[in-house]
């Protein structure tokens, strides 16, 4: 009750950030636009539709995660608020999963957002459910979940500035995980070393772009249920270890 | 009766990071606090007292020393039911209602429904917030009315014991009679209030008790009637005095002579029998020997320039 308590409010609170509204209008904006803009043959077109979309969700889901999770404890220690509410019965722990949860629900409203005007601009274009899509979205989903707790963990003792930097580069690093994992294979011992690190400790957030694969039939995935359930396992026990570190470092914290 | 709150050596140092060096904010504090009491915890500003309630209620640690509060280890979840908490400039989430923000509160305590939409009526109507704003957002409430909400959601539990840090700082003269009131009233339910602040007036009028500190140090602890009643008594006499004027002068400081109104603001105990006699003798009318009463204020100045050392 009180981890929801906190979640709702954050939600609340959030759902009234100009940033976060404008970011979303930006983005539905331009999945709106995406069709009277193409030049292309109608087969190209529906293709570029797709990547298109999933794009401009990931980005503006990305924005809106980043924005979001970074600022929500600093706020409440910046603002103050925080002394209400650690003073009453909250553990610490409930006000960490709290924050978290009530950033998660934004993200979901937002990308949930998207993802209708997405799926009603395929629909009108192809006058059919464009039912593959609503898995991009739903990973770009899970994949927002996962970042949202990287930069959680790091709010707890990151200044929301260094964090937005610092969230932003390993969400890029996360996504080259070819580049990464063909560098494991370097000869410099040293690269192979950093590159291992970097690879196996970094998140894998290329895993969750699927676009290509589900653009392109000629990509073969040979089970798509089992490689998208996959990929929500790794990122809902990521995120609670990112969480859990989280906790114990807001823990100790003074506030 | 067990002490509501018993601090025992409580120290905090910060590291003062420009100039490399320690601030101790608190030092070594020792004081009682009795069930039922309301206990003014007195310092100038920077002398450590959001320092020390901010360990009491676990928001930071202390760098040494113990305290119990209601009984319990400092940091125990369990005592926090029966506490609560008004910071001092409180801050709430402004884009809230009045009454949002308090059900907000009771659901940290657990209260569901019905229970809380009563609770939370009652506690609005105890400080007396206009209801036609129970509806409007934070952001537009005056300073006067926030304090009424930190008054208020300092009442969601009805707790046992309330930390009330600077609660009449920075308000109008109404507003800040009007708390100053609605906190005699919490005492009056027996209520246990620890409350911090420099205001003295109204520490004089509202607490039993109070403790004063000075660069996180505490100087001096005691009921008000002891801390303000000194070994000066005051006489007031009629008459004419003559030629015993000189001698009275030789024995008290101050006399003030109005034509046939004497009177003698402070004089010594050990004095006071001596004088008498001579004004008796004098034929003069003895109208009044009473104690003489320092405000706290002026045992407040006394104790910190004093003790304090400066
Ligand atoms: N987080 C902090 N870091 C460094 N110094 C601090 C911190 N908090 C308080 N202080 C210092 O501790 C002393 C006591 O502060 P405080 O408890 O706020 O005093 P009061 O509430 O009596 O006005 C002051 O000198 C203040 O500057
Ligand atoms: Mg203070």
């Amino acid at each position: 009750m009180v981890t929801l308590a906190i979640a709702k409010q954050t939600l609340d609170d959030m759902l009234r950030r100009k940033v976060l509204l404008i970011l979303l209008i930006v983005t539905v904006g331009m999945i709106a636009i995406g069709p009277s803009v193409s030049f292309l043959s109608p087969r190209e077109s529906s293709s570029i539709l797709r990547s298109l979309g999933l794009a401009m969700i990931m980005i503006g889901g990305l924005l809106i995660t980043i924005l979001s999770s970074i600022q929500v404890i600093p706020t409440e220690i910046e603002r103050r608020t925080i002394y209400t509410v650690l003073s009453k019965p909250v553990q610490r722990y409930e006000f960490v999963l709290g924050k978290f949860l009530g950033g998660l629900f934004t993200v979901f409203v937002m990308i949930a957002a998207m993802g209708v005007v997405f799926l009603g601009v395929l629909w009108y274009q192809e006058k059919h459910l464009a039912a593959e899509m609503v898995k991009g979205v739903m990973l770009t989903f899970f994949q927002m979940m996962l970042l949202g707790a990287m930069a959680i963990f790091f709010s707890t003792f990151l200044t929301p500035v260094v964090n937005f930097f610092v969230t932003f580069a390993i969400f890029i690093v996360g996504n080259l995980s070819s580049v990464t994992e063909s560098l494991t294979n370097n000869p410099n011992p040293a690269t192979k070393i950093m590159a291992n690190i970097i690879h196996f400790v970094l998140p894998n957030f290329g895993n969750f772009n699927i676009q290509n694969k589900l653009i392109n039939p000629t990509v073969e995935i040979s089970n798509e249920n089992v490689f998208i359930m996959q990929n929500i396992v790794y990122a809902l026990i990521y995120s609670a270890v990112l969480l859990i570190l989280a906790i114990l470092v807001f823990d100790k914290r003074e506030v | 009766m067990p002490a509501a709150v018993s601090i025992q050596g409580l120290t905090k140092k910060y590291l003062d990071v420009f100039n490399k060096s320690e601030i101790t904010a608190v030092d070594n504090l020792e004081i009682d606090v009795e069930e039922g009491e309301i206990f003014g915890f007195l310092g100038r500003n920077g002398a450590g007292k959001t320092t020390t309630i901010k360990m009491l209620l676990g928001l930071i640690f202390p760098t040494s020393g113990t305290a119990t509060v209601l009984g319990h280890p400092l940091g125990d979840t369990a005592t926090k039911t029966q506490t609560s908490y008004l910071p001092e400039n409180p801050y709430f989430y402004e884009n809230m209602t009045g009454w949002d923000v308090m059900d907000f509160y009771a659901k940290l305590f657990h209260i569901s429904e019905p229970v809380r939409s009563k609770r939370v009526k009652e506690c609005l109507e105890d400080v007396h917030l206009d209801p036609k704003a129970w509806q409007r957002p934070l952001h537009g409430y005056s300073k006067g009315m926030l304090q009424r909400i930190g008054i208020a959601q300092a009442l969601i539990n009805d707790p046992k014991l309330l930390f009330l840090d600077e609660p009449t700082s920075g308000l109008d003269p109404i507003a800040h009679s009007e708390l100053r009131e609605i906190i005699v009233n919490v005492g009056k339910k027996g209520k246990t209030v620890f409350l911090s602040s420099h205001q003295l007036p109204d520490v004089e009028l509202v607490c039993s008790r109070v403790a004063i500190i000075h660069q996180g140090k505490l100087l001096t602890t005691g009921t008000i009637n002891d801390l303000t009643a000194g070994e000066k008594v005051e006489i007031r006499a009629e008459g004419k005095l003559n030629g015993a004027l000189e001698k009275i002068k030789s024995m008290a400081d101050i006399v003030e002579v109005n034509d046939t109104h004497i009177r003698i603001p402070s004089a010594d105990e050990r004095n006071v029998t001596d004088i008498l006699d001579i004004i008796r003798s004098a034929k003069a009318t003895i109208i009044a020997v009473m104690p003489h009463r320092r405000t706290l204020e002026e045992v407040f100045v006394d104790t910190v320039l004093k003790e304090g050392g400066i």
